[in-house]
């Protein structure tokens, strides 16, 4: 077993990452110090631009953070104090995967040069990674393990994490991501896009015990299975073109909400979580916060729910977790690529 | 004067830089699809070679395409970047003239009338112009005094005919991975005495960075860095298919 480090350990204050995201359709930067203290914090959504389409297009989304780069970079330097000179920035840290390929070269290319002029070390975040780092920034002192429950449009994954940057795959999803559930069923529904804030909204007003939709535990471990949920919708409203969208938003949300706070309950107990935390896009479902901080209370842990600017894609993360490599010595080289199949690799 | 230029149109990846003197250092990698990883290190090596740092850089190029998209992006977002944190603009050049200014500089003017350059668009398809050098042949010449641009990717067929059409007025010279690429159906054409400068598939660092060097001593502006975006010419796909399935959707569904 590692040693457990504190969070507040290590170069400590003073030392200031800019950290760059741009692997889906958030164009972010922002400045982060000491690891935990987030100094500006930049986040241009594409959300507008793909909506039409009901989903991410990945060309729209490369051509996009091209264009939004620049600005988004000055905004978060001058919000920093900082300005083009990287005053006072020691390293710039960027997520080069998972992602969008196309998307994710352009943060990597922009970071490249900034560590080149600026003469600072480059440092690549895997962006499932910072996702973890997202808790840390709102809460330095959380204590381990924490059992971490990350959902998003593209990740729906269990992990036991022991310390910054330590962690172990408990389990995933075994088809779709949860967040992709939330998108194909309210597109499927004539919601909008996203789906995930679409379904929460409308659900508010349905009787989430209306249909009695499929849960789906697949195996003994801590995996998921969304698809199956999915096609139950889609067949249910297909025989019953009457019923209320509000009644069926809510019971599909109740479905996904209880398989998910199920297997996190489960977990947290085998691994003797001292939290329960979330992240990820979805954990700005209130459905599933209210579920989890429930659960939490009666399993007498702590639950720890991000506030929602950190749970969807920021780069305050990836700035915390470039903090935590950085500390390692862990740096890359300018040979840097982009990853879009990238994996978290268990450090636990 | 330090001009740091930056290539990535193609499969041809690298950097040069000029100085005061017209020196050139240029480092390319050909082939392969790694522009991500190759360009950064490109930069790092052809400013060591000419002993200098990125902040010595006085000047600013990039290839703006047309090309692949993907290299495009990566070339672009380091121009922008190193523009941002140097306060530099960026010298933006398109391919289809570099391409054109290297056949200048390996004699093309007296071996032809005509010089046209034609990049590989994939899906079938090319971007090309076509330059006519007159009596500003020679190294010192920027050829877009001469050029007939297409504003969109052609059919090599379409590409074809133009070649031949163009071929009225005296030999015409082909340059790019483009014209390799569809050379059978050029070279089918009985109306051109046509020739292919073999040597010329990628537009070269060096003859960018000499190229947007003479522009810049011309009194042409940089472009400054956040307005610096690739040339295209091609919608998304995304577009592209939207307005082929909808194509009279009224409100809110038509594409910006
Ligand atoms: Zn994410």
């Amino acid at each position: 077993m590692p040693a457990v480090t504190s969070a507040t350990a290590g170069r400590g204050p003073g030392t200031r990452v800019l950290g760059i995201e741009t692997s889906c359709d958030e164009t972010a930067a922002a400045v982060v110090d000491g690891g935990t203290v987030i100094v500006s914090s930049i986040v241009s959504s594409q959300v507008d631009l793909h909506a039409r389409y009901g989903g991410v297009v990945p060309e729209l989304a490369s051509r996009a953070h091209v264009e939004l780069l620049t600005p988004v970079l000055a905004d978060a330097l001058a919000g920093a104090g900082s300005g083009p000179d990287g005053a006072g920035i020691d390293a710039v840290a960027v997520t080069h995967g998972p992602g969008l390929v196309g998307a994710l070269l352009v943060g990597v290319a922009e970071a490249k040069a900034l560590a080149m002029v600026w003469d600072v070390p480059l440092v690549g975040v895997n962006h499932l990674e910072a996702h973890l780092f997202a808790s840390l920034l709102e809460q330095p002192d959380l204590g381990w393990p924490l059992c971490v429950l990350l959902v998003s449009g593209g990740h729906t994954l269990l992990l036991e994490v022991t310390g910054p940057g330590r962690y172990r795959l408990l389990g995933g999803t075994i088809d779709d991501a949860a967040g992709e559930a939330f998108d194909k069923v309210a597109r499927f529904l004539g919601l909008g896009y996203p789906g995930g804030p679409e379904i929460d909204r409308v659900a508010r007003e349905g009787d989430p015990a209306a249909f009695a939709f499929p849960r789906s535990y697949p195996g003994d471990g801590h995996d998921f299975s969304f698809s199956g949920l999915k096609t139950s919708v889609v067949n249910r409203v297909r025989k019953e073109p009457g019923a209320p969208t509000a009644d069926v938003a809510a019971s599909f949300q109740e479905a996904v909400v209880d398989v998910l706070v199920t297997r996190a309950r489960r977990a947290a107990r085998e691994i003797g979580a001292r939290a329960l935390c979330l992240a990820g896009g979805v954990a700005a479902n209130s459905l599933l916060r209210d579920r989890v901080e429930e659960a939490c209370a009666e399993d007498g842990i702590g639950a720890f729910l991000p506030s929602r600017a950190l749970c969807t894609d920021n780069a305050a993360m990836v700035a915390a977790a470039g903090y935590w490599h950085l500390e390692a010595g862990d740096t890359s080289p300018l040979t840097l690529g982009a990853d879009p199949n990238l994996r978290l690799a268990p450090t636990a | 004067m330090r001009l740091l230029a930056l290539e990535t149109a193609t499969d041809l990846v690298g950097a040069a830089v000029v100085d005061e003197g017209g020196t050139v250092v240029e480092r390319s990698h050909p082939g392969g699809r790694a522009h991500g990883e190759l360009l950064a290190p490109a930069v790092a090596e052809v400013c060591a070679l000419s002993g200098c740092t990125l902040a010595d850089v006085t000047a600013l190029a990039v290839d703006v395409g047309p090309g692949l998209f993907t290299g495009l992006r990566v070339g672009v977002a380091t121009a922008k970047a190193l523009g941002q944190a140097l306060g530099l603009g960026v010298v933006t050049v398109t391919s289809l003239d570099v391409l054109a200014a290297a056949a200048g500089e390996v004699g093309g003017p007296e071996r032809a009338a005509t010089v046209v350059s034609v990049v590989d668009a994939r899906r079938g398809e090319v971007f090309c112009a076509a330059y006519r050098f007159g009596g500003r042949a020679g190294p010192a010449a920027d050829p877009a005094a001469g050029r007939d641009d297409r504003p969109e990717a052609v059919a090599p067929a379409e590409l074809a005919a133009w070649v031949e059409e163009l071929g009225a007025a005296g030999p015409v010279l082909v340059v790019g991975d483009g014209a390799v690429r569809h050379l059978d159906l050029l070279v089918a054409r009985p109306g051109a005495d046509l020739g292919l400068a073999a040597e010329l598939t990628a537009p070269p660092p060096a003859v960018l960075a000499r190229l947007a060097a003479r522009r810049l001593a011309a009194g042409a502006r940089p472009v400054p860095a956040a307005d610096v975006v690739p040339d295209y010419r091609r919608h998304a796909d995304a577009r592209i298919h939207w307005e082929e399935r909808t194509p009279r959707r009224s409100g809110s569904g038509a594409p910006p």
